[in-house]
């Protein structure tokens, strides 16, 4: 087993890594950049090395966070979500430095982050995929082959960029015109996004939902899956709301569930990953794409399943067998996460930067916080705005939807604005509560974006009281 | 010992008259309302009378006035809670106890007559809390009460019409026995009839003599006795009353009060023990143990106490009443003209002569010692308020006397015009009482929204009606700072900063705890930095003190 692990990666995510780090006896190693140094993944870790002046560059230098392992001595890196995490290069050059990396092998990571290879694999394990092109070529050609296939599958049809991800590099588009205006656009645009100006097709699905399979694989040939996530409620591809399981009829859950692992059989997978579908009207689900790092939303597999995910990432990472068979995974309940962010939904989500005045979480039954923020903490405008994730457990859908109002009622923080009262008006929706929801979602609930927010009581007499105190007199009693 | 029969807020109006009019023995209704605007400049804070309210609700007065009069703009400026919310408090805390409220018939709970429409709306949201009304008219002009009375009976209310009662030239028995008639042949019998003798004048043979009178004409009206004790004298006067037939008397708790507000109803209580009059459905020990509360809440309030502590019985001559006194030497304490007070007291006497002989009450005494203040320091009549000149041309009413000398018409109604016309031609002009038009209440509600940003409800259109600026500006406070009646009085009245360490410990109004712990004050430049523990979690504001030169000018 390892000795000592370092994560490559910020915020809540290297906390939650180094939590089961911690729980397997490995010390561990926290990176940072000089304009994120009062972060709190670096207070939780045993160690911690400015990578550099930031922000954000250094946490994308393999080098100096390789250099940063071997100078404290880590046998391990795990590379968390975002950042490093799918770069086939950092994957590869951790494991030419002697560190074993928490993650798939490079040629996996490569091979999954092109949206068209992946397809190939896939197509060649006959799972189904959206239908879709190969590699458009530039200039007129490309154009050609987009027109028929336009003319083949019809409208709406999607360009996408072969490195995009996580919502980012895609392009609806509803007619010919538009397409063809898309194409040199989307190619310029994935050329600066990611460095790679390559873009293909897909046929796009009307409000389609998404659902997606968490697998765990080992070197050994054993792959597990840990059921189903609705990923649906996103805003601009982002994803909001995650729930496990997707609620979806036992039997197509099954289908869905067996063709993930052999997904991941297919693309030689190991280590955690998540295989993912889209859902039509008539249940019909297409392969999406294949994510090769630990997610966001990983928590609620872990509440269902009870299974330590990050756990068996390290596990599988120091070369041993997945430690449970799928006759082991037993599903239970229905959890559902969200994510808090220093966000203001009623200025178009705009980030919120500023210090946390106040910060008061909730707590008790089924609730379960992963987070990176305190209370005095100046939230840093050069990273993510997530403060914390919010997952919560419920027998029944029902419970947990209760359960997650109370959790949402019962944070307190302030300084900045945050995503808090949007989600309230959420769980209130009758549409939420009855399980109505696709990716239209919040594009369709705009109403709940109009809501009053609310300062809490005390605190409004609490600034009369400094009023008070800095006038030397209650301007209010006298005037 | 088994509860005795009082009377309720559940009962209906016809049932509280039948039971004062076939109970033996005499009712006491506590007069918080009056005694913080006599004594205390009406700052008596919501959560003083919330203390005191278990008590004061088991004493079974037949009545606690707690709104009305100058209280409801007061508490908008100076206290900051909607005299509606002050209102449900109230009710919530006494369940038991009728709720009065004085009202200044077409002038409300302001100084000038406001529209029918306003009249109605307010009468009609305020009885949703209030179940006895007292209405005065400061001229004892009677139609000015009709339109109030009306909207008192339509909302099922026991109206209670007031004489207001003075002496000097005029002010004879057979007077007021001629208001009492047209009272009653204008607004019915179904009523209680008030004797407002808000300057506490008149020795207790004249009280006896007035009540006797009524009492005789009308035997079957309950009658009720409102007296100030600015002369110390009121418990005599009171004793008469009752020994005449009053049924109703007012009173204040001797733990504060019983100066220039009504006399302390337990001194009135052991007199009447010892002349064998009955109270029916009151108990003693709840007094005590109220006055024992509000002795040490006194305290509190020490800095709105009257500039002039003590009995005054000069008020036989300037017939200042207490609610009005503390808020006029409050004036002139502010305009630094508290060393010349005397001068203005005895200029008042003048004008009250001048200007009819009339009742000094609200809006009457703010007239009259706002004129007699602008006398001392300008000369006599030579800078005439808008209500001096409303007042001559006859605008809340006639003169019931006599009317005043021809120079003062000259001076007030000439005064300031540049169209040359002469006095007379302006009284036959513009005098008189006018019909106002109603208000344009949606006009209002838009008005309101669009300052305030959100949907605004009956009871806040109503005191923006009454009150444009001052509730606006109430409304802007409360959407800032919230309840802040849940503050300690001492908190709210606090002079100077608070030392670090300072905790601040109150219930809100679920009765759950809080805490705000002053843990540092940082001054840089015009800002001041103060951190809290607000309920044990760390804040620091900041206030730009660069304001207050503006603030204090405003």
């Amino acid at each position: 087993m390892f000795k000592k692990l370092l994560v490559a990666n910020r915020g809540e995510i290297a906390i939650r890594i180094m939590r089961s780090a911690n729980e397997l006896g490995i010390k561990t190693v926290a990176v940072y950049e000089e304009t994120d140094k009062t972060a709190s993944h670096i207070m939780r870790a045993d160690e911690a090395i400015c990578i550099g002046l930031g922000p954000r560059r250094d946490y994308l230098n393999i080098e100096r966070i390789i250099l940063a392992a071997q100078s404290s001595r880590a046998d391990a890196i795990h590379p968390g979500y975002g950042f490093l995490a799918e770069n086939p290069a950092f994957s590869r050059q951790c494991t030419e430095a002697g560190l074993a990396f928490v993650g798939p092998p490079p040629q996996v990571i490569s091979d999954m982050g092109s949206k068209v290879v992946a397809r190939q694999i896939m197509a060649d394990a006959g799972i189904p995929s959206i239908p879709g092109t190969e590699v458009l070529p530039p200039g007129r050609d490309g154009e050609g082959i987009a027109a028929s296939f336009a003319e083949r599958y019809g409208f709406p049809i999607i360009v996408k960029a072969v490195a995009g991800g996580g919502g980012r590099g895609i392009r609806f588009t509803q007619n010919l015109d538009e397409l063809m205006k898309n194409l040199p656009a989307a190619r310029s645009e994935a050329l600066m996004a990611f460095g790679n100006d390559q873009i293909y097709l897909e046929k796009g699905l009307p409000n389609p939902r998404h659902v997606e399979v968490q697998v765990l694989a080992d070197s050994y040939g054993n792959v597990v899956h840990l059921g189903t996530r609705n990923c649906s409620i996103q805003r601009r591809h982002q994803k909001m709301i995650e729930i496990a399981p997707a609620p979806l009829p036992e039997d197509l859950t099954a289908r869905i569930c067996e063709t993930a692992v052999q997904a991941a059989r297919a693309s030689k997978y190991v280590n955690a990953g998540t295989v993912e579908f889209l859902l039509d009207q008539d249940n019909n689900f297409y392969f999406l794409e294949v994510n090769t790092r630990i997610q966001v939303e990983h928590t609620i597999s872990e509440m269902i399943t009870g299974i330590d995910i990050v756990r068996e990432q390290i596990l599988v990472a120091a070369g041993e067998p997945l430690s449970i068979a799928q006759k082991d995974i037993i599903f239970r309940g229905t959890a559902i996460e969200l994510r808090i962010n220093a966000e203001d939904p009623r200025s178009n989500f705009m980030a919120s930067p500023g210090v946390i005045e106040v910060y008061q979480s909730p707590g008790g039954h089924g609730i379960r916080l992963d987070g990176a923020v305190y209370q005095g903490y100046e939230i840093p405008r050069y990273y993510d705005s997530m403060l914390v994730k919010l997952t919560v457990y419920g027998f029944t859908w029902i419970e947990a939807v209760n359960r997650l109002a109370r959790a949402l009622d019962n944070f307190v923080i302030a300084g900045v604005k945050t995503t808090i009262p949007f989600y309230k008006q959420i769980v209130k929706d009758p549409d939420f509560i009855n399980q109505t929801f696709d990716t239209s979602y919040i594009e369709t609930h705009q109403h709940l974006l109009d809501y009053q927010e609310e300062v809490p009581e005390i605190d409004k007499l609490a600034s009369l009281v400094a009023e008070i105190n800095a006038f030397g007199y209650n301007p209010y009693a006298e005037g | 010992m088994a509860e005795r029969d009082r009377i309720t807020p559940k009962m209906t109006s016809r049932e509280i008259l039948d039971f004062v009019k076939n109970t033996p023995g005499v009712f006491l209704t506590n007069n918080e309302r009056d005694v913080s605007q006599s004594d205390f400049k009406c700052r008596i804070m919501p959560q003083t009378t919330l203390k005191a309210a278990p008590y004061r609700d088991s004493a079974g007065y037949f009545a606690f006035e707690i709104t009305g009069g100058a209280t409801v703009h007061l508490d908008l400026m100076k206290k900051q809670i909607s005299p509606f919310e002050k209102l449900r408090l109230v009710r919530k805390a006494m369940p038991n106890t009728p709720i009065q409220a004085v009202v200044r018939g077409r002038n409300l709970f302001g100084y000038r007559p406001y529209p029918d429409n306003v009249i109605d709306l307010t009468i009609r949201l305020f009885s949703r809390y209030v179940d006895i009304w007292r209405v005065y008219d400061f001229l004892n002009h009677i139609p000015n009460l009709v339109r109030t009375a009306e909207a008192v009976k339509r909302a099922g209310k026991v109206l209670m019409p007031c004489v207001c009662f003075s002496t000097g030239a005029g002010h004879t028995v057979d007077f007021y026995l001629e208001k009492v008639d047209e009272i009653v042949s204008t607004l019915g019998d179904d009523i209680i009839l008030g004797i407002k003798n808000h300057s506490s004048v008149g020795t207790p043979a004249k009280i006896a003599e007035l009540v006797r009178s009524i009492a005789d004409r009308y035997p079957d009206l309950p009658l009720a006795y409102h007296g100030h004790n600015t002369d110390g004298n009121d418990l005599g006067r009171m004793i008469a009353a009752v020994q005449e037939g009053v049924k109703i008397v007012e009173v204040s708790d001797h733990g504060y009060g019983g100066t220039y507000s009504q006399a302390p109803a337990l001194s009135f209580i052991q007199v009447l023990h010892d002349y064998k009059v009955e109270l029916p459905g009151l108990k003693v020990l709840p007094i005590l143990e109220t006055s024992d509360l509000l002795r040490r809440e006194r305290r509190l309030y020490d800095k709105f106490e009257s500039p002039f502590r003590g009995f005054d019985p000069t008020v036989k001559r300037h017939k200042l009443p207490g609610g009005a006194a503390s808020l006029a030497l409050e004036q002139a304490e502010k305009a630094g003209l508290i060393e010349r007070a005397h001068e203005v007291f005895s200029e008042l006497i003048k004008v009250r002569k001048e200007l009819g002989n009339i009742w000094i009450v609200t809006p009457g005494s703010q007239i009259l010692w706002s004129t007699a203040m602008s006398n001392v320091l300008h000369g006599r009549y030579e800078r005439p308020s808008d209500d001096l000149k409303r007042l001559l041309l006859g605008r809340y009413g006639p003169f019931p006397f006599y009317d005043p000398r021809e120079w003062i018409f000259q001076k007030v109604l000439e005064n300031g015009r540049t169209d040359g016309k002469r006095w007379p031609q302006v009284l036959y002009d513009e005098g008189g009482i006018q019909k106002l038009p109603d208000e344009d209440f949606p006009k209002l509600r838009r008005q309101m929204e669009a300052q305030l940003k959100r949907a605004v409800s009956d009871e806040e259109l109503c005191l923006y009606a009454q009150f444009p600026r001052d509730a606006l500006e109430f409304f802007k406070f409360v959407d800032k700072f919230g309840k802040t009646w849940l503050l300690p009085p001492d908190v709210w009245f606090h002079e100077g900063g608070f030392s670090d360490g300072t905790r601040v410990t109150f219930p809100d109004e679920s009765g759950k705890t809080h805490h705000i712990d002053l843990v540092s004050t940082r001054r840089s430049g015009d800002s001041v930095h103060t951190s809290m523990l607000v309920d044990y979690h760390f804040q620091t504001y900041t206030n730009s003190v660069g304001s207050l030169a503006t603030r204090k000018a405003m």
